[in-house]
């Protein structure tokens, strides 16, 4: 087996150094300029908290000298389900729009292309990725006072069979000095909590060595498993926000009995748990509130920031592997920092997801948009692609004909997914006459009602005394 | 994709902060008209059906009016943002 291995090593260094990718494998390769070559790769891995966040700076070089036009990113086939965002920048740091290969064109790999605006033939890149549910607590089962210890599967080398990198360097970023072991391929360089592989310099793109690093990361796992947004829109200067989330703890779920008289005695014995959390919401938000089926859970602190509300969110017991809650929280703020009128056009302009806890893993949002009764032309502008649920209608006060319900989902999200959207509708203001009127329209016909059963006669003998009162 | 310089931000029509005091007016004024309106309906002779009922739907309606406006800024005031 070895001997296989080291005929064909030598096979692929002797021949040319892209025998090992044809065609067949990958059919994107004939559109891809196959002169560029990647001089330098720095990978910065972050694994300090529940998500892995990798950004590369890629410098690029023409072998030929011709102008670069376009470059390929790949994310490994094995990866791309736990990728939840990309990005890419220029050197300028000018924001690189990134469009996804068809799918099968780089075989089980996801390929994203990008376009430069200006033509030279060196070239910098710099692509951001975060990947979601990467890190594996191993053991997978811990008690209350046990460390947390997760393990990233990575791999040593940068992933790019259609061009040629030259040198590369990759630093970790770990949560904590406590490393139990880490794939060591010289050189490399284990400093406090940073481990350092490289530079390495000429490796066959087919290497795909892995690398795993085992180590100590107690900061929260936490997943929004479901989050329901509601944005409730009202013409008369308000909207507001609900917010229905459901958290499980996802680390290294809790082995054996919890002891709460462990737990208070020593607070900081159980590292793991998850005792509160800070929710930011905007500076407008007034009359927040915090509860869950049971009603108000008291456990909260706000502080009014100068640019933000501050909440300190303390579920009603602390979260330890595994374990999960559901609470809604809600606010309003004024209508006046969202929403724009130019006549009877409007224009909502909102986050689409908000921050909840840092670094945030959102399995699944849905967002519904309450828009007021009577407008049309509905129209949504979404910052990235997201899956558009069919309209509904929401009946609440002094509504008649329901007020439009536009609602989306979309998985997988990350806190780089904090984006505007853009809701544009038509509105007459007239439309808001109607409510007022609905409560005039209904108290009289009360009073005619009144009037009318005054002038009803319920005696049983007619009155005849009264007409000789008159006489 | 889209002009943001031509849009303005929206505001309500009626300042919010002066909504307690406009459902507290209003229901006022309402009450006394809807007062007034029973007091018409309970003295109101038996015989002069015909000739007083202008005079009950005039303040019926008034009173429609002021307590209904009235109610719909207790609902906003209240946090029912209708």
């Amino acid at each position: 087996m070895r001997l296989c291995l080291l005929v064909i090593g030598t096979l692929l260094l002797v021949g040319c150094s892209f025998s090992a990718v044809t065609s067949d494998q990958f059919p994107g390769l004939a559109n891809v300029d196959r002169g560029i070559e990647n001089k330098n790769v720095e990978r910065t891995i972050d694994i300090t908290s529940q998500l892995v966040k990798i950004s590369y700076k890629i410098s690029l070089n023409h072998a030929e000298k011709q102008n670069i036009k376009s470059y390929t990113f790949l994310v490994r086939g094995s990866e791309r389900g736990y990728l939840a965002y990309i990005s890419a920048k220029d050197s300028s740091k000018k924001e690189l729009k990134l469009t996804e290969d068809k799918p099968g064109t780089w075989g089980e790999h996801l390929g994203y292309t990008m376009t430069f605006s200006t033509n030279t033939p060196t070239q910098v890149v710099y692509i951001e990725a975060v990947f979601t549910k990467a890190l594996i607590p191993h053991p997978a089962r811990i008690t209350q006072s046990e460390r947390q210890l997760v393990k990233y599967h990575g791999h040593l080398y940068f992933f790019s069979p259609m061009y040629k990198t030259v040198t590369q360097k990759t630093t970790v970023h770990l949560a904590s000095k406590n490393v139990e072991s880490y794939t060591q391929v010289k050189p490399v360089i284990l400093s406090e909590n940073t481990v350092t592989y490289g530079p390495y310099e000429n490796v066959p793109s087919t290497s795909d060595e892995e690398m795993i690093i085992h180590y100590e990361n107690n900061s929260p796992f936490l997943t929004v498993t479901r989050l329901e947004r509601t944005i409730e829109i009202s013409h008369w200067g308000n909207i507001a926000v609900e917010e229905t989330i459901d958290i499980v703890h996802s680390g290294a779920e809790l082995k054996g009995s919890f002891s709460r008289y462990d737990f208070q005695k020593d607070p900081r014995g159980a590292q793991s748990a998850v005792k509160s959390y800070k929710t930011i919401l905007p500076a407008s938000a007034s009359g927040v509130y915090y509860r869950d089926t049971n009603g108000n859970i008291s456990t909260s602190n706000m502080k009014t920031l100068k640019d933000s509300v501050e909440l300190d969110l303390r579920p009603r017991f602390p979260l330890f592997g595994g374990w999960r809650t559901h609470y809604t929280l809600g606010y309003n703020v004024p209508s006046y920092e969202y929403l724009f009128r130019r006549g009877d056009d409007f224009l909502l302009k909102m986050r689409v997801v908000d921050h909840i806890y840092d670094d945030v893993i959102i399995d699944e949002a849905v967002v519904k948009i309450i828009l007021p009764e009577r407008c049309s032309n509905i129209k949504l502008i979404t910052p990235y692609s997201v899956t558009r649920l069919p309209d509904s209608l929401h009946y609440t006060y002094l509504d008649t004909i329901g007020r439009p319900v536009i609602s989306f989902t979309k998985k997988n999200l990350v806190e780089n997914h904090i984006h505007d959207f853009n809701l544009k509708y038509n509105f007459s203001t007239i439309s808001m006459l109607y409510e007022p009127a609905l409560v005039i329209g209904f108290l009289f016909v009360i009073f005619v009602a009144v009037i009318f059963m005054m002038r009803l006669d319920f005696s049983l003998t007619k009155e005849r005394e009264v007409h000789h009162h008159k006489d | 994709m889209l002009k943001m310089e031509s849009y303005e931000r929206y505001v309500s029509p009626v300042n919010p902060a002066v909504f307690p005091h406009l459902a507290t007016v209003l229901l006022a004024i309402g009450t006394f008209f809807t007062a007034w309106f029973f007091v018409l309906e309970v003295s109101r002779p038996k015989t002069n059906g015909k000739e007083a009922i202008v005079k009950e739907l005039a303040i019926s309606f008034f009173a429609a009016i002021f307590l209904g406006v009235g109610i719909l800024f207790l609902c906003l005031s209240v946090g029912i943002y209708v």
